[in-house]
């Protein structure tokens, strides 16, 4: 047999030491000279570390170094809010939130007695902190007070992904991913700890007024689906005839309706200055109401509306509290039932009433109407009639030929009137509806004796409408929901 | 007492670095070996010290602005930070198997711990120092844990030029450790 060189030796000694779980020479290799000198050398070579590390390690720590500068220049006194929860189970909601978010955790202090008393969580850039629940100084978990109000925004690169992986982890879907008008893709998970989570991934910057332009946009697909909504259900639907009310410092109004009689607050655009609003929408019971601001274009026209209420005499106080002024204190009209009006801050007639049982008086109205003062109703009946087929369904006229009341139905809208006398003078309004097919009920419209205020035309906001103005003044728009047409 | 001028350069750097987190880069050059072997010591497994030894510079980098000079050299906060990492590894370790008779690795580090240390990043530092051919092999058999055949198929040599240059390098290597071979290291290591 040929005698193995030193070399040999050495990388014979060197493959016995790389066999896993091998920490020293074998016995008979022990003792001295210069190969077991040298494997030794080589033993502890087996912890050398690969060139290709260092390198890497090096490019990742000049990335964060570059990131570190670029955070430095934030001042750090900027003002930042970080959510801290309470869960109940503080342990497992960290290897939750490891598993569903990949999440890391930063800073841990336990308690004596085995609670988690804070923890530091960051997902991606992202920090929050979180305890078990302390029941004992009020910080409880959503799970003791039965689920939690804030839900946590997270915005992540994909949501597509981040969200299989939250339900793989054990995060249930609330609302699934999908993508939202204002740019965003986004869904809304549960985790089993009580809290929601909305993740969102970023698809397209947007600027606000492109924003709101969408959402007008989806307003309107929703009014068309529930008007198809209406047609095929025989119960109280929204009215699709709506007064459009317009006065100066409408978001004080929107104050105002919510105080007085509990509106709530739909919709809101404001003009591109941001100084006043462009269009808003509120809904009171199940009537909506469209408001904007006067500006060059639109001159004021504050509106007279009937309000149908339980309780005539508290909604009037109320009413008052929130700044309006009594135009007639709570009676009972002749016609029965119980009536008072006011007159709001903004100008608008409000003529709260409980309507008699199984009277003919208001059927129909929903629980905002219209109702204009015309001088002389007749006339504007047979304008409605001729332009828009509206149907008379109620009159009270005195014998000299004064209308105290009428009603008329347009479409599924009721609007009501009565001759101006007295404090009731005319309050031309402005009216929005939908119909079917706005180019030939505008046609109609003028000849009945409209005015043009615009002819039919497409609008951003997803309706193809046109004004008219009729003999007293009254401006009527009427829609169709673009992409409906029949 | 007189401040040496070694810990006086370090405290430059050091302070530069929390000025400027890009010259963070020189304070990992010159510390890289000494946590890599303190790290490497201290775990089985590749993949952890290579995952803890990051940890480690990363946890530096971002509290480098926290980090005061108190006259002990900034190594020591090094190996303060990799035992701390090394110590959460091994109880995550430890919590995931759900085994704890894995003993429990020594963090702590004497005087004796600390010159082993030493010593072992100094050895990596010696083979950087190798004339290249023997650097190639020395760093595809032990840290990329190659074969002889494999090597020698990638450097297009016979298995027995390989063994030979892992030889010479090994040899080159313990003669540079017993300071037979001064070339440049007097200066930076002693």
């Amino acid at each position: 047999m040929r005698k193995q060189t030193p070399a040999e030796k050495l990388d014979k000694l060197i493959g016995q030491l790389q066999q896993p779980g091998k920490k020293t020479l074998a016995p008979e290799n022990s003792g001295s000279g210069e190969a077991i000198e040298l494997a030794r050398l080589a033993g502890e070579l087996r912890v050398l570390p690969r060139p290709e590390f260092k390198t890497r390690l090096r490019a990742n720590l000049e990335r964060r170094a570059t990131m570190a500068t670029a955070a430095k220049a934030v001042p750090e006194t900027q003002t930042k809010i970080t959510p801290y929860l309470s869960v109940k189970g503080a342990l497992a909601a960290i290897e939750f939130y490891k598993k569903a978010f990949g999440a890391t955790e930063g800073l841990r202090f336990m308690q004596p007695d085995g609670r988690v008393g804070h923890a530091e969580i960051s997902i991606g850039e992202a920090k929050f902190m979180l305890a078990d629940e302390f029941p004992e100084i009020g910080f409880r978990s959503p799970q003791s007070l039965g689920g939690s109000s804030i839900n946590i925004h997270l915005n992540v690169p994909d949501v597509d992904v981040l969200g299989r992986q939250a339900v793989a982890a054990g995060a249930k879907v609330v609302r699934p991913v999908a993508d939202q008008f204002y740019g965003e893709r986004s869904g809304h998970f549960a985790d089993p700890f009580g809290y929601t989570w909305v993740i969102s991934t970023q698809k397209e910057a947007l600027s606000t007024e492109e924003m709101h332009r969408r959402a007008a946009e989806l307003n309107a697909q929703q009014a068309q689906a529930d008007v198809d909504d209406a047609k095929s259900s025989p119960t109280e639907k929204l009215r699709h005839l709506m007064p459009y009310v317009i006065i100066s410092r409408a978001d004080k109004w929107l104050e105002f309706v919510k105080d007085a009689f509990g509106a709530e607050e739909i919709f809101r655009a404001k003009s591109p200055d941001g100084k006043s609003i462009m269009h808003a929408e509120v809904k009171i019971g199940h009537s909506i109401i469209e408001v904007g601001d006067t500006n060059d274009q639109n001159p004021p026209m504050p509106t007279a509306m009937s309000l149908r209420v339980d309780d005539v005499d508290a909604i009037y106080r109320k009413g008052l509290e929130a700044g309006a002024t009594s135009l007639q204190a709570p009676s009972n009209p002749p016609y029965g039932g119980r009536g008072a009006s006011l007159r709001d801050p903004n100008g608008n007639h409000w003529y709260i009433f409980k309507s008699e049982p199984g009277s003919d008086v208001f059927h129909g109205f929903g629980t905002v109407t219209p109702y204009l003062h015309p001088v002389r109703a007749g006339r504007l009946i047979e304008f409605l009639q001729r332009a828009f087929g509206a149907e008379e369904t109620y009159r009270a006229e005195s014998p000299d030929g004064v209308v105290h009341h009428a009603q008329v139905r347009i479409g599924d809208s009721v609007i009501g009137m009565g001759d101006a006398h007295g404090i009731y003078q005319q309050m031309p309004s402005t009216l929005h509806f939908y119909v079917r097919d706005v180019d030939s009920v505008y046609q109609q419209a003028l000849r009945a004796g409209a005015k043009s205020i615009r002819p039919p035309e497409n609008q951003p906001y997803g309706e193809r409408n046109a004004g008219v103005q009729d003999a007293f003044g009254n401006h009527w728009w009427i829609a169709t929901p673009l992409g409906s047409q029949s | 007492m007189k401040v040496s001028n070694k810990e006086a350069d370090e405290r430059l750097l050091v302070e530069a670095a929390q000025k400027d987190p890009a010259r963070f880069t020189v304070l990992y050059e010159a510390n890289f070996e000494r946590v890599y072997a303190f790290v490497a010591r201290r775990v089985n497994h590749r993949a952890d010290a290579e995952d803890i030894t990051a940890e480690v510079f990363q946890h530096a980098l971002e509290n480098l602005p926290k980090f005061e000079w108190r006259g002990v050299p900034f190594v020591a906060w090094l190996y303060r930070i990799a035992a701390n990492q090394v110590m959460n590894r091994w109880d995550a370790n430890s919590r995931e198997s759900g085994n704890s008779s894995s003993t429990e690795p020594s963090v702590d580090f004497d005087e004796a711990e600390i010159e082993r240390t030493e010593r072992l990043s100094k050895l990596f530092r010696h083979v950087a120092d190798l004339p290249a051919d023997q650097r190639r092999v020395i760093e595809m058999r032990f840290a990329e844990e190659k074969s002889i055949r494999e090597i020698a198929a990638k450097l297009g040599k016979t298995t027995g030029a390989i063994k030979q240059l892992q030889f010479r390098a090994v040899q080159a290597l313990r003669e540079r450790m017993h300071g037979k071979v001064g070339k440049s290291l007097g200066g930076r290591n002693a």
